[in-house]
């Protein structure tokens, strides 16, 4: 079952189209990375997904609604959001900020231990929201969009604040969730971070997308047909794969030569900048 | 459209703790009471002073406030986060204006006993007071989602207060100038009639015309801010 279905969406503003033509679906439990750089039209979808925006022509639907039902509650009770759109009350603490998230989706209070495990930030519970760092402070917005275990999340540059040790207890976190049943709308433009965690990409450019489908089938679409092998005295080569650098590379093996052998495989990143011409900033 | 008591009591909650917490705002809460003890030296029999306690107040704390609270919701993007929640239109509204209903209500009622003022019929008083409040109340929320910081919102109150706080004085140029005897329908206005009404020798006409007309502009604001609170939930 689709739990997102985008067809032929488009978007305009005054005469600039920040999305066209954008189709694309994702099954439940999927975690689908939506990559591109700033500016490409990654917010404005999920601001259309989320009834924020309408689209100028197209259809989409969340739950198999039209997105225009996204605004009722009992939709909202179903889906988790964190944008740069996302904010917190400064004067309170951050317990107290998810106390409003918990009585707002009515839940029980034991959410509240639960949700601040999940963000790493049990011992930071009593601290006011103003005194928190940048970082800090986009673990607790996290917290506020999951505290309820959302079926659908949206998360927009959800670790951009974010230092190594941080991000990868995240990573874990949302793959957790993710193991739970929720389906997570990932945008980013980090693109080790759409490697790690996304069962599924799709690269968007100048509001269009430039191609869609698991990051091992693009990399391996991509893929430069050329085998690198390091040989112990120094020599590098690069050999296209075929039966005669196998035959070469077994010679070199049955005389202990070889260091290092590898296939010259992209990164999404330099897959981006194939299809586009634009470096990812 | 449906609505929550748990959920605006969740909004309401958290509301007094970010206002208690924010002396910027929080101090307005003494504006009635200072009127009242300025007045009060001057005598409790000082024409105008109730009117002018009151329509002050009405902008000073209560527009002001609601307009702020929205406005630091707006420039801290922690109003679209609580859109996004299944909290309500009526929610929300309910929930950020339930506090300042209460504050007015409290600040009021100490500045109207320090003053020492007695209307002519008590249940028209405290009915033209309440309207007054939801009026002023949906002034604040159309202010604060017109402004998109708190200095604008502070500075957005200024028309409520010229036409509004003002009405009373400028409808005494009537005489001189016509155009100003439409400023005889404004709540203030009316207000200040309602109030005016001798305690003996006053008919039920009397207090039902300023009030239906004071209802009548409570009624078509909080609609506008209402609405106005819909199309901000949309990013167009």
């Amino acid at each position: 079952m689709d739990v997102i279905q985008v067809e032929h969406i488009r978007k305009r503003f005054g005469n600039k189209d920040a999305l066209s033509d954008v189709s694309f679906s994702i099954p439940k439990g999927e975690i689908f990375g939506f990559l591109g750089p700033s500016g490409s039209g990654k917010t404005t979808l999920i601001k259309i997904l989320t009834a924020q925006l309408n689209p100028t022509s197209g259809q989409a639907s969340v739950f198999n609604q039209p997105t225009e039902m996204m605004q009722q509650s009992a939709l909202k009770m179903r889906f988790g959001i964190l944008t740069d759109n996302s904010g917190l009350y400064e004067r309170l603490s951050i317990e107290e900020n998810l106390e409003l998230y918990r009585q707002l989706y009515d839940l029980p209070k034991s959410s509240i231990d639960k949700v601040l495990q999940f963000v790493n930030l049990s011992g930071e519970r009593k601290k006011k929201v103003n005194r928190l760092s940048k970082g800090m402070r986009q673990r607790v917005l996290l917290a506020c969009a999951v505290i309820h275990e959302p079926e659908l999340l949206f998360l927009d540059e959800p670790t951009s604040a974010l230092d190594p040790v941080n991000s990868a207890h995240i990573y874990k976190g949302l793959r957790c969730l993710n193991e739970k049943g929720t389906t997570i709308f990932l945008t980013t433009h980090d693109m080790a971070e759409a490697e790690l965690l996304c069962n599924r990409v799709a690269i968007l450019y100048q509001g269009q997308i430039q191609t869609i489908g698991l990051p091992r089938e693009l990399k391996k679409q991509h893929r430069e047909n050329v085998v690198c092998v390091d040989l112990i005295n120094g020599e590098a080569y690069e050999l296209p794969i075929d039966e005669g650098t196998a035959v070469q590379i077994a010679d070199w093996m049955k005389l202990g030569l070889i260091e290092r052998i590898e296939t010259k495989e992209p990164s999404l990143g330099d897959i981006f900048i194939k299809m586009t011409g634009s470096e990812l900033l | 459209m449906s609505i929550s008591l748990k959920r605006a009591r969740a909004i309401f909650v958290k509301d007094y703790k970010e206002f208690s917490r924010n002396y910027a705002i929080s101090f307005s809460v003494i504006v009635p009471i200072l009127f009242a003890f300025l007045f009060r030296s001057a005598g409790p029999s000082l024409p105008g002073a109730i009117g002018f306690l009151l329509n002050t107040s009405f902008v000073l704390l209560t527009c002001l406030v609601q307009a702020c609270l929205i406005a630091e919701e707006k420039e801290r993007n922690t109003l679209r986060s609580l859109m996004m929640t299944p909290a309500t239109t009526m929610d929300v509204l309910i929930g950020k204006s339930t506090l300042v209903f209460i504050v007015s209500v409290v600040a009021l009622a100490i500045g109207v006993y320090i003053l020492g003022y007695e209307p002519a019929s008590i249940w028209a008083f405290v009915a033209a007071v309440i309207f007054s409040i939801i009026l002023y109340t949906a002034a604040g929320t159309i202010c604060g989602l017109f402004s998109k910081t708190l200095l604008e919102a502070s500075l957005s109150i200024i028309p409520v207060a010229l036409v509004f706080t003002g009405a009373p004085w400028g409808v005494l140029l009537a005489d001189d100038f016509p155009i100003f005897k439409v400023l005889e329908y404004a709540p203030s206005v009316q207000l200040v009639r309602l109030l005016d009404i001798q305690n003996i020798g006053f008919t039920m006409e009397n207090l039902l015309k300023p009030l239906l007309i004071i209802l009548a502009w409570t009624i078509v604001l909080t609609i506008v801010s209402v609405a106005l609170y819909q199309r901000r939930l949309k990013d167009e």
